[in-house]
């Protein structure tokens, strides 16, 4: 059993520093990662397939690239995927498995940055704190 | 005369104590409001027939072993159905006359304790296995149910004798040994009940017991007894009928009595510990019934991206990723205190790589729109947030980051719920000046017959406020109201009310 929280690139792909959408996007944060950990995750084809069409491919491989866990995914997603389980398990891979314990993300518009302790990312975005 | 007199014995105990081709007749206690979902949950995990309920109580009759029985989500307690039958008939004139319709319970039809008593005692064998067994792998769960399937058959048919103690003996406990000489008596006494010494078997056999009576009263007839004064007619009538021993502090058998001005109901706890107290929940925050219809409610399907925002200890979260492993499940606090016990309630219960948790608040939520797929969440209004100005901002970013069809279920206070069908009333807009929280003026249910409304039959109330809340029109931009019901928090009450978020097409223009 794993000890420790982290956060996995199908998560990243969610987040944005800008909230209510408005201004720019706020996405990708970008990555530094002091620690990451990659811990086997069961590998479930119908999960996979249905998780791709919700991510932004670009952000996720532009992730993976930055953390070093590339894992020969494509540039662009080809069609057809659904029926390639090597491919699935790949982003299987990306998506679940390797995860970022300790390190920063940071806005790509405004600079800011947001820490990720002990596999917690701190997204406070109040205002105070932003002014500070 | 004495209870014990042998006339009184009806005759049924010479006729073979009816078999049980559907299984055995159950109930289980449940939180005010969710007996609906619970006849719902226990018509779609076990194979039932005659499934009804009456507030607070849900009964089912079930051939499904013991590892079925304990999936159950939304009960309370699982209890053995004794004896169900209308309420005692009080005249407040002559405690003497009520005290001898208590103590029919036990002499009116001894035969149903008999009857009873069997078939805890194979259940009990259940319960009592060894860890191992008692809590199986996925693996072995077919032939732990396998053992209850034969147990109860060898109840209902009287024969096979050794069957399933070939099976026990594997296990070579002494607990093991203790419980198999219960079972060859029990099995030699049904075998020989139709001979005459059959009423001496009982009575040597029900002998060994030791039991505690567990008592609820309400209505008149708490009015002229204390549940301590029932609990003792009951224990005496049991020991002179059945030779069992009074243990108030470790007893092999307990028994529940629940008297009240719609029903009397005896019955026997299948577990110790209750249903709702999970084994995998370290700390439990919220409810875990109560968390796990939010959940049920929430249409969670594979692959599906669900948020708490406001997690606390993460209760929602585990009992849904318990339940529905191909989802993946967003958790955020703004509490440190709040994230490490969340933390360490996902650890001990081995669903970190299943639920992600994250420091964030629930008025800025740091999600891209339309990301997120379901949203559930205990709304600790009251507490941290104030009515008006902060449901404005919780709303419109949950409307913001959910998916169009994606749905909401949330745990509205009556405060809360109350502001937002009174907002749904008036149509306000939220961007009014006249929008402050002080001019806000909460109107409080008045509960003065909740007392007595306790025990009416909740079907038609369910009813009435499934549909009064069932109005149509948008709450909160594209957010339309599916659902509500109102549950008990114990001492208050609460709504689970369930939204979902459509296409601005589909708006109806406001009049």
């Amino acid at each position: 059993m794993r000890a420790q929280a982290g956060m996995k690139l199908l998560t990243h792909n969610l987040l944005s520093s800008h909230v209510r959408g408005v201004g720019p996007r706020g996405f990708p944060l970008r990555i530094q990662a002091t620690e990451i950990r990659v811990s086997p995750v069961d590998f479930n084809p119908d999960f996979v397939t249905r998780m791709i069409p919700k991510m932004e491919w670009a952000a996720l491989v532009e992730a993976a690239e930055s953390l070093g866990h590339l894992s020969e995914l494509p540039r662009q997603l080809e069609e057809g995927y659904e029926k390639d389980e090597d491919f699935l398990r790949k982003v299987h891979h990306v998506l679940l498995e390797v995860e970022v314990v300790e390190g920063t993300l940071q806005c790509p518009e405004s600079g800011r940055v947001f820490p990720i302790s002990r596999g917690i990312p701190n997204m406070l975005l109040s205002d105070e704190e932003a002014a500070s | 005369m004495s209870a014990l007199a042998p006339e009184e014995r009806p005759p049924s105990l010479r006729d073979p104590p009816s078999p049980l081709p559907a299984g055995a007749r159950y109930f289980c206690t449940v939180g005010r409001g969710l007996e609906p979902f619970l006849m719902r949950e226990i018509r779609a995990r076990l194979a039932v027939t005659q499934v009804e309920y009456v507030s607070g109580k849900v009964f089912f009759t079930t051939n499904s072993g013991l590892t079925m029985l304990k999936q159950l989500k939304s009960a309370e307690r699982l209890f053995l159905l004794l004896k169900r039958q209308p309420p005692l008939i009080i005249s407040s004139r002559s405690k003497g006359k009520v005290f001898n319709e208590i103590q029919r319970l036990v002499t009116g039809d001894p035969m149903c304790w008999v009857r009873a008593v069997s078939i805890w005692r194979s259940l009990e064998l259940e319960e009592n296995l060894p860890p191992e067994v008692a809590k199986p792998s996925k693996r072995k769960t077919g032939e732990n149910e396998n053992i209850v399937t034969k147990k109860l058959k060898i109840e209902q048919t009287l024969a096979m004798p050794g069957d399933a103690e070939c099976q026990l003996e594997k296990q070579n406990s002494d607990k093991m040994e203790e419980h198999k000489d219960l079972t060859t008596e029990k099995e030699n006494f049904q075998e020989e009940k139709s001979e005459n010494d059959g009423e001496k078997e009982v009575e040597h056999h029900q002998g060994k017991l030791t039991f505690r009576v567990s008592c609820r009263c309400s209505g008149t007839i708490a009015k002229t007894f204390t549940t301590e004064e029932v609990g003792r007619v009951i224990g005496i009538a049991l020991i002179k009928q059945f030779g069992w021993k009074a243990d108030l502090r470790n007893p092999s058998l307990e028994i529940f009595i629940h008297l009240n001005d719609i029903y009397s109901v005896v019955g026997i706890p299948v577990f110790r510990l209750p249903l709702a107290s999970r084994a995998y929940i370290k700390v439990a925050g919220l409810r875990s019934t109560i968390a796990w219809t939010m959940a049920s409610l929430a249409e969670i399907n594979v692959g599906a991206v669900v948020l708490d925002p406001m997690c606390g200890l993460g209760t929602i979260l585990l009992e849904a990723a318990k339940e529905w492993p191909n989802a993946s499940y967003l958790g955020a606090d703004v509490s440190d205190s709040q994230l490490l016990g969340a933390f360490d309630n996902l650890k001990s219960a081995g669903l970190m790589d299943r639920i992600e948790l994250f420091k964030f608040c629930v008025t800025e939520l740091p999600l891209l729109s339309q990301s997120v797929d379901v949203i559930i969440s205990d709304v600790p209004f009251g507490k941290k947030f104030k009515l008006g100005k902060d449901i404005k901002s919780v709303l419109h970013e949950m409307e913001r980051v959910l998916c169009v069809g994606g749905t909401i279920v949330l745990l509205l206070s009556e405060d809360l719920h109350k502001y937002l069908q009174d907002y749904k009333e008036s149509n306000i807009t939220w961007n009014s000046s006249k929008d402050s929280t002080d001019e806000f003026k909460i109107v409080k249910y008045v509960n003065a017959e909740e007392k007595n409304r306790i025990q009416e039959n909740v079907s038609s109330s369910f009813q009435d406020v499934r549909q009064e809340c069932l109005d149509k029109r948008p709450l909160f931009g594209t957010l339309v109201q599916m659902e509500c019901h109102k549950v008990s928090l114990g001492r208050t009450e609460a709504f689970i009310s369930k939204y979902k978020k459509i296409h601005a097409s589909e708006l109806q223009q406001p009049s």
